[in-house]
């Protein structure tokens, strides 16, 4: 036995009981409480401690609790767990981790003085991080403490046809323009400090360079931030984006040799693997590629999709996960040639599309039956795209990249996206909407009591109106809506009743939702319904969502959901097709249910629409279309004659 | 007489301090990741985000770890992705109370800011949508019990989602 074997083991244990020690011992004093000044008011640090020279703080403290609160920040710790997370306004979640010092602001890693430990029961975090993860820095007015409010990110976004520069600060930021030229705009943000400072070359977009400076004094600071710009380019007004986060603008000149095609207004991040894109344009000089086929052939193993490909281009691909099994590439600095596709696939693909999703990029998604695995391959006239019979593996690569064409590069592959996926922008266009694999939801087994009767349940009533928006009352209109469907309902001869009949609770005032949701229920299982239809209206923080939906529960709810929806998109709004979700009244009445989210009242089109009752009385009759073709083609098995 | 093994002892001892540092510190390069999910604003597929977690640590036992990872994917759910995605969010406010493990079952207790919903479904539905996707996402966690301020609820105040039982990613 040699010298190393006979004392790796112990010599390894004692200098990893060594580190460990000397990583996770807490100090054996604590400090003299701390005192600091924000924004005005004196907080108190009583829990103070250090290590190494820099100052701890534990997370029991009452003073830190009350910057916490005044930052709208919230920590979650328990005595024992290792992960101390802040969650911060912005919002982002700041974690320490007892015995790391490793932290992460977001999704930057980063090393702190020193690891938090655990004393009793209270955690020790390093302050200094714990200010900077709240964008705030400790600085020294005379004698006095302050918690100076930073400009703590200048993120550049920098298009060839412009720059967007992403203030983020510790306080809300409020930038005035100072001064302006021809050659720069100077911003200046009054109550914020930075450790920024310095000049860094942008060279693109209509930015030469970016210049930040900070002045002011420590309860006074002022952040300046030049902006040197090329000739002819132009400042944009900074833009607010939430109070803390602005936006600050410039657009090249016309003349700009850099220009390029128009930008989506809120690109989504693009995932890592797709910076070649300038490749296509530099090999395709002559003009952008021709995608002038995709089509689809069986194989002993699985299916080839052939993307026929005239030209130079660069591609992407992604694919999500299971359950949402879909794939995609996309062409860049490419045309379609001809309409788009959309067409059936044989196994283990559903089926496949080929659009323009802007003006340089074909996009060519697939929808998979399950989570196949794929091999793309370039070639000098396109693209093969492989789907085997198998299952990919859990590790195997989500996105990748490569060109086409007269230099083909299968590029890279990345195995762990860390941006988020961009939709195929057309989930619902082929029929197979996400219901959780129902694509066709099997015949209900359920023999209802009363095959010519239909319970219409009006969404809210009484003590609850739902929601409400403009002056319009989401109770009344589901009220409104399910008195029109009654009425067309009836003249074909169904027998119909309502949950309610008038603006009222169901079970009690001021009930449970549960009991007032199943008091619902009731209505339809005790009378042994056919159907049952929940008619609302939808509402989100703010005005971007609109359109209809059908929530469905059960696998027997998914034909009604589809076909109802499928009417009701005719109806002017945007057709958001059919979602499954765990829904009290449509998971727990025993018939095929439906919960018609007819519109948004948040949304100005959509609200002048639940507004009309000319529009209203279109959604009952094409809510009665629905009924009617579902029950044409499932009939329950005691149903008669229609 | 000083032995003369002294010196080459010195040398393993560093030896074997450095390579124990360079050990810990790939292994902490190389930690998981966690895949969160946010709500797109069609309100029903769903972006990822991956985020890297801790290596376990020495002494933290598996069932330690998982509480500790379903802690931070649950934090990270309802926090949310970057404010520039755009995503169905949590009402703001809302934040994790506390995570706790029983057999297959994660309960996530939530802040009663959660109760401030915009009404209608979208918000609810894709909110829960996220999380339960994200906690779900652990091994060895195939369901997520909600509870607000330590209390169960049957659904939230004029809801729709039923939080009684445990939602699991079969419930959409």
């Amino acid at each position: 036995m040699n010298l190393t074997s006979r004392f790796a083991a112990p010599i390894g244990s004692l200098a990893a009981a060594a580190l460990f020690a000397i990583l996770s011992a807490a100090p054996a004093r604590a400090d003299a409480p701390l005192t600091v000044v924000y924004q005005g008011q004196s907080i108190r640090f009583s829990h103070v401690d250090s290590k190494g020279g820099a100052p701890a703080i534990g997370v029991g403290d009452p003073g830190f609790a009350a910057l916490l609160r005044s930052t709208d920040a919230v920590l979650t710790w328990k005595p024992g767990e290792r992960y101390v997370l802040i969650t911060t306004s912005v919002p982002t979640v700041v974690s320490f981790a007892i015995g790391d010092r490793r932290y992460d602001i977001g999704p930057i890693v980063l090393q702190a003085a020193f690891a938090p430990y655990q004393r009793g029961n209270e955690a020790y975090l390093p302050l200094n991080e714990v200010l900077r993860g709240l964008d705030l820095a400790l600085r020294e007015d005379g004698a006095t403490k302050v918690l100076q409010p930073q400009l703590a990110s200048l993120e550049v976004r920098a298009l060839r046809d412009r720059v967007t520069l992403l203030a983020h600060g510790g306080a809300p930021l409020h930038p005035r323009v100072i001064a302006q030229s021809a050659s720069a705009v100077t911003y200046a943000f009054d109550g914020v400090g930075t450790a920024l400072v310095g000049t860094r070359q942008i060279n693109t977009g209509g930015v030469r360079s970016v210049q930040v400076t900070a002045s002011g004094t420590v309860r006074a600071p002022v952040t300046t931030v030049i902006v040197a710009l090329a000739p002819g380019a132009a400042a944009r007004a900074p833009q607010n984006n939430g109070e803390r986060d602005v936006v600050l603008a410039v657009t090249a000149g016309k003349a700009s040799p850099q220009s390029v095609a128009e930008e989506s207004p809120t690109p989504e991040p693009e995932p890592s693997g797709t910076e070649n894109a300038g490749n296509a344009s530099e090999a395709n000089a002559s003009g952008p590629a021709i995608v002038t086929s995709v089509s689809s052939q069986a194989s002993d193993s699985g299916v080839i999709v052939t993307v026929a490909v005239n030209g130079n281009a660069s591609f992407t691909w992604h694919r999500l996960r299971d359950p949402d099994n879909r794939f995609w590439v996309d062409v860049k600095n490419a045309q379609l040639q001809g309409p788009p596709i959309d067409q059936a696939a044989p196994s283990p693909v559903i089926s496949m599309r080929a659009r323009q999703i802007d003006a340089a990029t074909v996009r060519v998604a697939l929808t998979l039956g399950q989570s196949n695995a794929i091999t793309v391959s370039p070639s000098s006239n396109g693209l093969q795209i492989q789907v085997g019979n198998d299952a990919v593996s859990d590790d195997a690569a989500r996105s990748g990249s490569g060109t086409i064409g007269s230099i083909v590069s299968s590029g890279e592959q990345n195995p762990a996206p860390v941006t988020p996926a961009p939709a195929d922008n057309a989930p619902a266009d082929n029929g197979t909407t996400d219901t959780g694999g129902w694509k066709f939801g099997p015949r209900s087994s359920y023999v209802p009591a009363n095959p010519r009767l239909i319970v219409i349940d009006p969404g809210h009533g009484g003590s609850d109106s739902g929601t409400e928006h403009g002056g319009l009352k989401e109770a009344d209109l589901t009220l409104d809506m399910a008195r029109r469907l009654r009425d067309i309902l009836v003249a074909r001869g169904w027998e119909v009743k309502l949950t309610r009949e008038a603006d009222v609770d169901v079970y009690a005032p001021n009930d449970s939702a549960h009991d007032e949701l199943q008091a619902r229920v009731d209505v339809a299982n005790k009378a042994g319904a056919r159907l049952f239809v929940s008619v609302h209206a939808n509402a989100f923080i703010n005005s971007g969502p609109s359109g209809t939906t059908c929530y469905i529960s059960k696998p027997e709810d998914v034909p009604l959901g589809h076909m109802i929806e499928a009417q009701l998109a005719q109806d002017g709004t945007k057709d958001d097709g059919v979602i499954k979700a765990h829904y009290y009244v449509t998971y727990h009445t025993r018939m095929p249910a439906v919960l018609i989210e007819t519109a948004f009242l948040t949304n100005p089109t959509d609200y002048a629409l639940l507004a009309s009752a000319a529009w209203r009385q279109k959604v009952a009759q094409e809510i009665a279309d629905g009924i009617g073709q579902y029950t044409r083609a499932y009939p329950a098995s005691n149903q008669g004659a229609q | 007489m000083r032995s003369p093994r002294f010196p080459l002892l010195v040398a393993l001892l560093v030896i074997v301090a450095a390579a124990y540092w360079y050990v810990h510190s790939r292994r902490a390069a190389n930690g998981e990741t966690i895949a969160v999910y946010h709500t797109k604003l069609d309100g029903t597929s769903l972006g990822v985000i991956r985020v890297s977690m801790r290596p376990r640590a020495p002494g933290e036992s598996a069932a330690e770890h998982l509480h500790n990872e379903a802690l931070y994917a649950a934090v990270e759910a309802v926090t949310g992705p970057p404010s520039d995605v755009n995503a169905i969010r949590f009402p703001p406010g809302t934040h994790v109370r506390s995570v706790a493990i029983d057999g297959a079952t994660a309960t996530v207790d939530l802040s009663k800011d959660v109760e401030t919903q915009a009404g209608g479904s979208f918000g609810e539905n894709g909110e829960f949508k996220a999380l339960v996707y994200t906690v779900t996402g652990l091994p060895g966690i195939d369901a997520v019990q909600v509870t607000v301020d330590g209390s169960r609820l049957e659904t939230l105040p004029g809801g729709h989602l039923e939080l009684d039982q445990p939602l699991r990613r079969s419930d959409w």
